[in-house]
């Protein structure tokens, strides 16, 4: 066994330092307590975990904060960490230099995490429904305008969010801005009807319905005609309300958005003609959704409509990003191989060995997303007379049988429009797979 | 690439990551004037508040209503302060500027402020109270508020252009004194201000 050199005890504790920063575990791995508290129902206890992260300067754990915040039904607080998440985004926007240089030499996760474009809009949706909670309409009409500002900052049309401008429309219809919110509506048919592939849904029936309705309500009849024909809704009848009726929009958010896994495969690399090992992130098969979400208030039930699929964006965001994230990986392979090398040939096996282990441990994928999002956001609207009523959210399964009802009491006024929200998490089946 | 550029890396990458953790050891404090200018994100700030106020009180006090209104009624119009709408983009609290305004306007002497609709609920409740509780000669009657003349109303607007990491921000401010017996619009208050933002595509 050689005497360790200056050089060599150096190295040693870089790698100290390397093992310390990056960890062994993904993201996936940390989240766990989390995410099994949230599929057993316990938001509660999902919260105290989450809250025991540091949100001032991570970008995530300011997100699940803020949502586990909202579940638990404490709006303000929510809001209020959402917003510190707010700024954090703005001020990790450009390459950072370190996080460039950390990924190259050890893994991914050194990069700080901005959210992938649909998380930083629906950022700004739910910091609106939280407002609308609290009844600060205007603040909420403020985050809509700033998501809108942040999808025309982007550029290309296929980045933006349908139910973001869907949720807009809502929010200048209860406004009363019927002008803004047919601008709204019409953007979010457009965005339904050509990115079909990546938001993972056909346009909902409810859109279709909203914007009909708010063309015959401003005497666009040309529109009104010629959109008719194209949804193929020959028989619709805008209702005009007597005096006396309000709305009620449910929405329901439905499960949880999915969790990158691991998946570490081995390539051939010309550069240093050798197999090397890279942990790419990748999502699991998606079990189908076997329960249906419908409304029941006094006596009349109607289904809720899926209005946006979390989960087809965040596959779809893996995989425009994947072919630059393997690039990255296979480089930084290249230079771990080429250090482990340079350690043998001049340093001895040991120093050799341990640089090897050193990068073994280090190459885990970055698996780091918003889970706590919903799968996906349903939505129904209805007309209700006014008053008090119990309002009923029922999960039904295939076989028809209720198999969860959550219930809230919702006072309605004449010609005024109120958003009623929650939260459902299916509980997971009882198959157990180590997750990496 | 020589072996000896790969530990200059490693190096280089340590030392970068004990700098980045020592870096946030100490907080630096400086106390600045209130009136000194210091935009650091771009969003509504202070010095837009402050610049809203300037204008809005100057032109207030310069226009032909407050004359006219005292050369017909022999006395100061009394103003209640409304709602000033939020329409912009951002989360912007009107009541820096508004607060200003009441105060420079009660201060020259020449209008007179009365509670908003907000305000008055404590103010009414704590005379209810004193209808229970203080003494005959103290106790202040129910039904003697001054009724205002005026109502000012306002709203705040923005127009932004971006595109990729520079934006120009547009505020314009309006505000309204409305005659509350004739619905009559006296005057109309308006403040522009223009930035242009840009945010650096490299950082550290």
């Amino acid at each position: 066994m050689t005497k360790w050199s200056d050089m060599q005890v150096k190295l040693a504790c870089v790698v100290c330092c390397s093992l310390a920063i990056s960890g062994c575990a993904t993201y996936s791995a940390k989240s766990a307590d989390m995410r099994s508290s949230l599929l057993s129902g316990q938001f509660a206890m999902a919260r105290d975990l989450a809250e025991k992260q540091q949100a001032d300067k991570d970008v995530l754990a300011a997100l699940n904060q803020g949502m586990l915040r909202r579940m638990t039904g404490d709006y303000v607080a929510s809001n209020q960490v959402f917003e510190q998440a707010k700024r954090r985004i703005d001020e990790l926007y450009g390459v950072s230099v370190t996080d460039q240089l950390g990924a190259l030499t050890i893994n991914d996760t050194l990069r700080d995490y901005q959210g992938d474009r649909y998380e930083q809009v629906l950022l700004h949706a739910y910091m609106a429904m939280n407002y609308i909670q609290l009844g600060e309409l205007d603040a909420a009409r403020v985050e809509m305008l700033q998501a809108d500002v942040k999808m025309r900052e982007w550029g290309d049309a296929p980045e933006e969010d349908a139910f973001v401008r869907y949720l807009s429309g809502i929010i200048y219809e209860i406004l009363g801005e019927n002008d803004q919110a047919l601008v709204a509506y019409r953007k979010a048919y457009e965005i339904y009807k050509s990115s079909s592939n990546r938001l993972g849904l056909a346009t909902p029936q409810i859109v279709k319905q909203d914007l009909l309705r708010l063309l015959a309500t401003e005497q666009l009849w040309d529109e009104y005609r010629r959109l008719k024909t194209e949804f193929g809704m020959a028989d619709f009848k805008p209702v005009k309300t007597a005096g006396g009726y309000g709305e009620v929009i449910v929405v329901l958010n439905n499960g949880l958005a999915p969790q990158r896994q691991e998946n570490a495969i081995t390539t051939f690399s010309h550069e240093v003609s050798q197999l090397v090992r890279i942990a790419l992130p990748a999502y699991r098969y998606r079990p189908a959704q076997l329960t249906r979400a419908r409304i029941n208030v006094d006596g009349r039930q109607q289904p809720l409509e899926t209005v946006e699929n979390v989960d087809a964006l965040a596959r779809h965001a893996l995989n425009d990003d994947i072919a630059l994230i393997t690039t990255r990986a296979i480089a930084r392979a290249v230079i771990k191989y080429k250090t482990q090398r340079e350690m043998q040939d001049n340093h001895g096996g040991l120093a050799g060995l341990l640089m090897t282990v050193t990068n073994l441990a280090t190459e885990r994928a970055d698996t780091r997303s918003w889970t706590t999002l919903p799968q996906e956001i349903q939505l129904t609207r209805l007309l209700l007379p006014e008053g008090q009523h119990q309002v009923n959210i029922e999960m039904v399964n295939t076989a028809g049988r209720v198999v969860d009802r959550m219930q809230q009491t919702v006072t309605i006024k004449s010609g005024q429009r109120t958003l009623l929200s929650e939260h459902w998490v299916a509980p997971a089946p009882v198959i157990s797979a180590k997750s990496k | 690439m020589t072996f000896s550029m790969y530990s200059n890396f490693f190096r280089l990458l340590t030392l970068v990551v004990i700098g980045n953790a020592l870096v946030g050891c100490q907080p630096s404090v400086t106390r600045v004037d209130s009136a000194a200018v210091t935009d650091l994100s771009g969003n509504w700030n202070d010095t837009d508040s402050r610049l809203v106020a300037q204008e809005m009180v100057q032109d207030v006090l310069s226009r032909n209503w407050l004359p006219s209104f005292s050369n017909k009624q022999g006395k100061a119009p009394t103003v209640i302060v409304g709602s000033v709408r939020n329409l912009s983009h951002e989360h912007i609290n009107t009541r820096t500027f508004i607060a200003d305004i009441e105060r420079e306007l009660i201060n020259s002497g020449e209008v007179d402020f009365v509670a908003s609709s907000k305000e008055r609920q404590e103010i009414r409740s704590e005379r209810m109270d004193q209808d229970l509780n203080a003494t005959e000669a103290t106790r202040k009657a129910m039904g003697q508020e001054t009724g205002a003349d005026f109502m000012l109303q306002g709203s705040i607007n923005t127009i932004i252009d971006a595109i990729d990491g520079e934006q120009a921000r547009f505020y314009q401010v309006d505000l309204n004194l409305i005659d509350l017996s004739s619905n009559r619009k006296v005057w109309v208050g308006q403040k522009k201000i223009k930035k242009t933002i840009e945010k650096g595509g490299l950082r550290w």
